[in-house]
């Protein structure tokens, strides 16, 4: 009798804890999510429902015409279309260029290979901000300042040494039988890296392209920097960013800027309810493995 | 002889598809990285006037590096700025991200939305997010603001505030993101064994003791990278540029931190020389920091691989 009772209580316990813990995390997302709500709700307001003295959460009849005014308006068109070529061209390039590097690291022994690898992992630790000043130096010799091309040329390179990394450590996963069974047959390194390895990385290829994607899309400060001159093209996040610092961005256009703000949040947002699982897995693996 | 030679050709030979292979990733650092890094390290001994004007060049030795401790009026202001920056939004995004990851660390029925729905403003770009917060911080039709208004509190000018209020504003919007570092402590914790949880319910530890001598200790690997990552992250960081006037340094300086003084120097004043001192110099600080945890990080427990 007195087990029956105890089992109970630890049930109604159990029970307790478990709702307010829900409660929490409920509470917890609507925070979390509420500015991102807020932001689409206030895309769909009317100019004059932008400037209502009165806390207003929601627009009284949704204005989804503003999107299309958005899409119509020049600047924010000619915006996306630079955006898409930086973010296209790179997810081709990085992946390409980085498995490339990586194969040389994972599956062919040569001379300085550990050199290399070491250089490699030390421009890691390096801060962005003592390349940069130079970078713009070199860029403007190249003639590539206001063009699209610092963004996309050097990452024929490598596209950046922890895609390489990572990609190197998946390869090293990739049992040698199977690379060692090409070679005896005569396939030469880059037929065992074209058909044999390159295919089996095909998870963290996908990792690394939408991170790429991810990262260019919302890149602010490259083009800051590179294409500051007003002829120069303009990509996405800088049209987004110019229009948000108008004066009194609060008021004037803001449902428009808003509009600009949910165009460049949503797209991530898809790219991660699509790939959630190797996003985050991915993450796992930057995480610690060395 | 020939045996031996032959080896050596054939070392040689595999060596060449290696390098072959490699050489972007060589080029691609000589140009982009090593080239460039030399270069600042020369020109922060030379004084430029304007961005693209190498013909003003004018050899100064170490003036640019005394200006940035002496001369230069704003640099109390950064520095303070940057440090308090540094200080108080490292602990507090660490710690919140961790209690996330514990609260979300359970088999409860349908955890994983709340991770996603807890990640998610991560995934939103920094120019939406400064967009959004400008917006919502805003002086008189900020969202904050008219929702302080109703209970009589207000109005707070927030990103535009002349003290240290607007790195407050910071810090709030920060705890938005907090989801980028639950994830990874989510996976810290994937990494622990469950007999250790098991073995001390069974001597009878409760919820606190298992975080304090099991949860803690055994992610402390991963609480080390997070710390030595985010202080490397925070120090360079350059986002009030997206939400904060006067080209990300706030009013009265209130938001100038370290990375936007070296892109205001740079490539609003055109002092490439000085901008390239300074950031030669944090290149210097990071490498400080980062020698000295990587020398006191005895606290770190590494698990064997199992």
């Amino acid at each position: 009798m007195a087990y029956i009772n105890l089992n109970r209580n630890a049930k109604k316990h159990k029970f307790i804890v478990n709702a307010l813990l829900y409660a929490l995390m409920t509470l917890l997302a609507v925070i979390l999510l509420f500015p991102y709500a807020y932001m689409v709700s206030k895309s769909l307001m009317t100019g004059e429902e932008v400037v209502d003295p009165t806390l207003r959460l929601l627009p009284e009849v949704p204005q989804f015409k503003n999107y299309l005014r958005i899409f119509q308006n020049e600047d924010y068109l000619n915006g996306f279309i630079h955006t898409l070529i930086i973010v296209g061209s790179n997810c081709i390039i990085v992946p390409l260029s980085a498995s490339v590097i990586a194969f040389s690291f994972a599956k062919l022994k040569w001379v300085g290979r550990g050199f290399m690898f070491a250089i490699m992992l030390g421009t890691m630790m390096l801060p962005g901000v003592v390349t940069q000043l130079s970078l713009y130096a070199i860029y403007v010799d190249l003639n590539w300042i206001n063009t699209l091309y610092p963004f996309i040329i050097p990452n024929l390179f490598g596209g950046g040494a922890l895609y390489i990394f990572l990609i190197r450590q998946f390869m090293l996963g990739i049992p040698r039988d199977m690379d060692n069974a090409a070679k005896i047959d005569g396939a030469n390194a880059f037929v065992r890296y074209w058909s044999i390895v390159l295919p089996l990385c095909k998870p963290v290829l996908i990792y690394v392209v939408v991170n790429v994607f991810i990262s260019y899309w919302g890149d602010y400060y490259g083009p800051f920097v590179y294409m500051r001159a007003s002829y120069a093209p303009k990509t996405l996040a800088q049209v987004v960013f110019e229009n948000s610092m108008e004066k009194d961005a609060a008021t004037y256009n803001a449902n428009m800027r808003m509009c600009g703000g949910v165009i460049m949040s949503i797209v991530p947002a898809i790219l991660f309810a699509i790939f959630q699982k190797q996003l985050i897995e991915g993450v796992v693996m930057t995480g610690l493995k060395d | 002889m020939s045996k031996i030679s032959l080896k050596i050709k054939r070392t040689v030979k595999n060596s060449y598809t290696g390098w072959l292979f490699n050489l972007p990733l060589a080029i691609g650092i000589g140009v982009f990285t090593l080239v460039p890094v030399l270069m600042s390290l020369f020109d922060s001994f030379f004084s430029y006037d304007g961005l693209n004007n190498a013909d003003s060049r004018i050899w100064v030795g170490m003036a640019n590096y005394v200006r940035i401790f002496t001369k230069d009026r704003d640099m109390q202001k950064v520095v303070v700025n940057t440090l308090v920056y540094t200080i108080v939004s490292i602990p507090i995004n660490l710690v919140a991200s961790y209690f996330l990851a514990l609260l979300v660390n359970s088999t409860l029925k349908g955890v994983t939305v709340y991770r996603v729905f807890y990640y998610l403003p991560c995934m939103i770009p920094a120019v939406a997010g400064g967009l959004l917060w400008a917006d919502m911080f805003d002086g008189t039709f900020g969202l904050f603001n008219k929702f302080l208004g109703v209970f009589g509190i207000g109005p707070f000018d927030f990103f535009k505030s002349e003290d240290m209020s607007a790195l407050v504003s910071v810090f709030i919007m920060n705890l938005w993101s907090v989801g980028g570092g639950m994830i990874l402590w989510l996976s810290a914790f994937k990494n622990i064994g469950k007999h250790y949880y098991e073995a001390a319910i069974l001597d009878g530890a409760n919820a606190w003791h298992r975080l304090v001598h099991i949860t803690i200790p055994m992610s402390s690997a991963m609480i080390f990278y997070n710390v030595i990552t985010s202080v490397i992250g925070t120090l360079q960081y350059n986002g009030t540029l997206t939400f904060g006037t006067r080209n990300g340094r706030g009013e009265n300086n209130a938001l100038y931190m370290y990375a936007v003084k070296i892109y205001y120097e740079a490539f609003e004043k055109g002092k490439i020389g000085y901008a390239s001192a300074l950031a030669w110099l944090m290149l210097i600080v990071i490498a400080i920091v980062t020698f000295i945890m990587f020398r006191t990080s005895s606290w770190v427990f590494y698990a064997e691989e199992n």
